[in-house]
């Protein structure tokens, strides 16, 4: 019961750097219901054995507290999951390495099930090709932009096999949904002119 | 070969490929890939754009594209060299380079299939004809086969026509030696002389007129790039007045619109306006007497080294009835009354004390309620970005920043911005703020840093010819002028660039003209030498034609120098595109110069 302090840490917003610090308590908090489920057991038992009234308010009381400790574990699990989700809109399928270290595996597994229904959800639109939705997430104004290249990025290839060679500070002019992702990754950047 | 129409032989063929824009840093060059790309924007033509600072990096940058591109657009450099043989490309590699540099090389003009020059074929040229030039082998061919003939011959008949066909061998090659003579002759007074043509801003935004695609901001970036070439004291008097005539007409059809109480154009647009105004560098952005005291047109004709000539800048103030007080505050703060008839007040005065040339005709634009600037400021400043001393940036960054700072937006910060929110890169907190202030400046702020270094380059400029006519350190070699800046000179990592080291060297044989009394010495040209890297040891050499009012800025130094390392075997480094620009190792230096006065003697 004094160890609500426990969830009202996991409500606050989780940054990634205490990730070590989100699992501590959330194992906290399960091992705090855990403690609080043993003892309402155990006074239910005696309860029922001997008909001791007494304990029944105890009894509500552990019983609201697990309640509530269910709800917020679960509201933070949620939290996880639609920022994960929402990591599929912003980094494509694949994920970065360090991103992926603070997913613990059920929640990459539920990551790839994700991706898989949202890529034949693509696929049933526009005809027989489908139709990326993830691209253009802005009306773009146009089909092709300037971009100047911020680190050496080595070779990269568009759509029709040509080869454009990435070294810092040059400048491209190349088509839009091709350099949307390595924007995202901050290789290149947008000059607008 | 020289291409006759821009539009089919150039723009059509580049219209559905790719291409590779190499770009020297100069800032006429600069201008001119501003309206390239604009061009390209209008009609997603895909583009990779690469500054190239020298020959060596032009090749590198080749070799980098070599395979992906087939086009490749050289701008400000590549006509004065045999490019073919330098970059030893593929067939299918097609160059179109627009290059202000004269003379063309001879191979350039003459090859029809990979190289086509984007430069008018009447742009003060004087090609030497092809047949002085080149010759077609056949002629070999007779002789021997006349002679595998003559050997069925009986042998009387055969000695006779042995005579005659060893004659006319004998003839042959006299007359061959004779051509190859006459041809190094014809060669060597093509190619004696460096010069620049037209600004090539003005060919694109010709180009861009052509295909009627030409805006404002276009017509103000071709407008720089011929400034640019005044500045830099590259082109005559004469091309430049001609120039500006072409252009007025450009800015008068821009600015035909019929303005009156309804139909005003919005404050924010650019206006360009045709100004007739005073040659004083900066002097909008700066307070009239710094101006008046830096610039070198002012300075060299006061002779502000001396107190006898800042006596008389004084004088000259009074003249004209300007309060010191008034004179020293920032132009814009000052009152209104006296910025009302400045020009002709100053240009009044000036003509008193023997400054007829104090006007200038250029052009000045004007956007939104803050922003006005003229051409030679806009020069100035895209100069000391593009040749800024900072020990982060390379040349390339100075590149972007100056290229940059033509554009007339803002940038597009939120955009960027969203994406730094994902904190999931770990970022120094340094480098982070860095990036935000960088990303939150527009390009006018980057454009009044530029004006803030510009105005430092010009104080030391200043300096540095003060320092060195009163201390003597122009020393007449003979052929020519020599000036050496020590190491310990105040500001000499500005100088170890080569357009502001052009600068200097200009503002110095201005003064030392103006200050020296020996009437010999004001006809010579000027050497100068600066250091360029402490830790490898190397200065860096230029050379300028002699100062008078009728120059034809014709530079024989590229040759001489070539020659004189030659001879001396000494290491130098002929990397730039102007060839009158060297590096050589400072050990060398001693002797190099002696090749050179005896070279030129």
């Amino acid at each position: 019961m004094n160890r609500h302090q426990d969830t009202e840490d996991q409500i606050s917003p989780t940054k990634r750097s205490h990730h070590k610090d989100q699992e501590d308590g959330l194992r906290q908090v399960l091992q705090e219901m855990e403690a609080l489920y043993e003892q309402n057991q155990s006074d239910v038992n005696e309860a029922k054995s001997e008909g001791r009234a007494k304990l029944i308010p105890s009894i509500k009381l552990r019983h609201c507290c697990l309640l509530r400790n269910q709800r917020c574990v679960t509201a933070y699990l949620y939290d996880r999951l639609l920022r994960i989700r929402a990591l599929r809109w912003e980094y494509g399928s694949v994920l970065p390495a360090n991103v992926r270290f603070h997913m613990c595996a059920e929640e990459l597994q539920w990551f790839s099930q994700y991706k898989k229904s949202l890529a034949s959800f693509m696929r049933s639109l526009g005809g027989n090709e489908g139709l990326d939705i993830t691209q253009d997430m802005k009306p773009p104004k146009s089909l092709y932009i300037e971009v100047r290249c911020l680190k050496d990025h080595g070779e990269f290839e568009i759509d029709d096999g040509t080869v454009i060679l990435l070294k810092k500070n040059s400048q491209h002019f190349l088509p839009r949904w091709k350099c949307e992702q390595l924007i995202r990754q901050g290789v290149l950047e947008h000059v607008v002119s | 070969m020289f291409i006759a129409d821009i539009r089919k032989d150039f723009y059509e063929v580049v219209a559905n490929q790719r291409v590779v824009l190499l770009v020297a840093p100069d800032i006429d060059a600069l201008c001119a890939c501003k309206i390239l790309q604009a061009l390209f924007h209008c009609d997603q033509i895909q583009y990779t754009l690469v500054p190239v600072t020298g020959w060596q990096e032009l090749g590198t940058a080749f070799l980098e594209h070599k395979e992906q591109f087939r086009y490749f657009v050289l701008i400000n450099c590549g006509a004065n060299v045999d490019l073919l043989e330098m970059l030893q490309p593929d067939d299918d590699s097609i160059f179109f380079i627009c290059d202000t540099h004269r003379p063309v090389d001879v191979v350039n003009v003459y090859n029809d299939t990979q190289i086509k020059l984007l430069i008018k074929q009447d742009d003060d040229l004087s090609v030497p004809s092809y047949d002085d030039i080149f010759r077609d082998e056949d002629e070999e061919g007779e002789d021997s086969g006349n002679e595998s003939d003559e050997g069925s011959e009986p042998s009387g008949k055969r000695r006779r026509f042995d005579e005659g066909a060893v004659e006319r061998r004998i003839e042959r090659q006299r007359a061959k030696r004779e051509w190859e003579a006459r041809r190094r002759e014809i060669l060597f007074d093509y190619e004696q002389y460096e010069y620049h043509g037209t600004s090539a801003a003005m060919m694109f935004f010709e180009l861009a007129w052509v295909l009627t695609k030409d805006t404002k901001d276009m017509l103000w970036w071709a407008i720089i790039g011929l400034t640019d070439q005044w500045v830099h004291d590259k082109i005559t008097n004469m091309k430049y007045v001609t120039d500006i005539a072409t252009m007025q007409r450009h800015v008068s059809r821009h600015n035909h619109r019929n303005e009156d109480e309804e139909n005003s154009l919005s404050i924010d647009c650019m206006r360009i306006s045709f100004e007739y105004d005073l040659r004083l560098t900066l002097y909008q952005h700066w307070s009239l007497y710094e101006s008046i005291y830096n610039s070198c047109y002012t300075s060299c004709s006061f002779k502000l080294w001396t107190l006898n000539g800042q006596k008389k800048l004084q004088e000259f103030l009074a003249d004209m009835g300007l309060p010191l007080k008034q004179v020293r505050q920032k132009f814009n703060s000052m009152d209104m009354s006296i910025k009302e008839n400045l020009r002709d007040v100053i240009e009044e005065s000036s003509n008193k004390y023997g400054m007829k040339d104090i006007r200038i005709q250029t052009f000045g634009v004007h956007f939104g309620f803050k922003n006005r600037f003229l051409a030679s400021d806009m020069v100035h400043a895209t100069a000391a970005l593009l040749e800024s001393a900072e020990k982060d940036d390379s040349e390339t960054d100075n590149f972007i920043k100056a290229l940059d700072a033509l554009s007339r937006c803002a940038k597009e910060t939120k955009f960027t911005l969203q994406r730094l929110n994902l904190l999931t890169f770990p970022l120094k907190m340094s480098s982070f703020f860095f990036l935000l202030f960088s990303l939150c400046r527009s390009n006018i702020d980057r454009l009044h840093s530029g004006i803030a270094l510009a105005k430092k380059k010009l104080i030391a400029i200043q300096q540095t010819v003060a320092s060195c006519i009163c201390t003597n350190l122009i020393l007449s070699q003979g052929p020519f002028l020599y000036c050496y800046l020590m190491e310990g000179t105040p500001d000499v990592k500005l100088f170890s660039k080569p357009m502001a080291l052009t600068l200097l060297c200009k503002y110095l044989l201005k003064a030392f003209v103006h200050s020296t009394r020996n009437k010999r010495c004001k006809l010579l040209p000027l050497v100068m030498a600066a250091p360029k890297d402490v830790e490898k040891g190397t200065v860096i050499v230029v050379g300028i034609p002699p100062e008078s009012e009728t120059s034809d800025k014709k530079n024989f130094f590229g040759r001489a120098f070539e020659k004189a390392a030659e001879s001396t075997s000494s290491r130098t480094l002929h990397d730039h595109f102007d060839t009158s620009i060297i590096e050589l190792k400072t050990e060398d230096r001693s002797k190099f110069l002696d090749a050179l006065i005896t070279l030129l003697s």
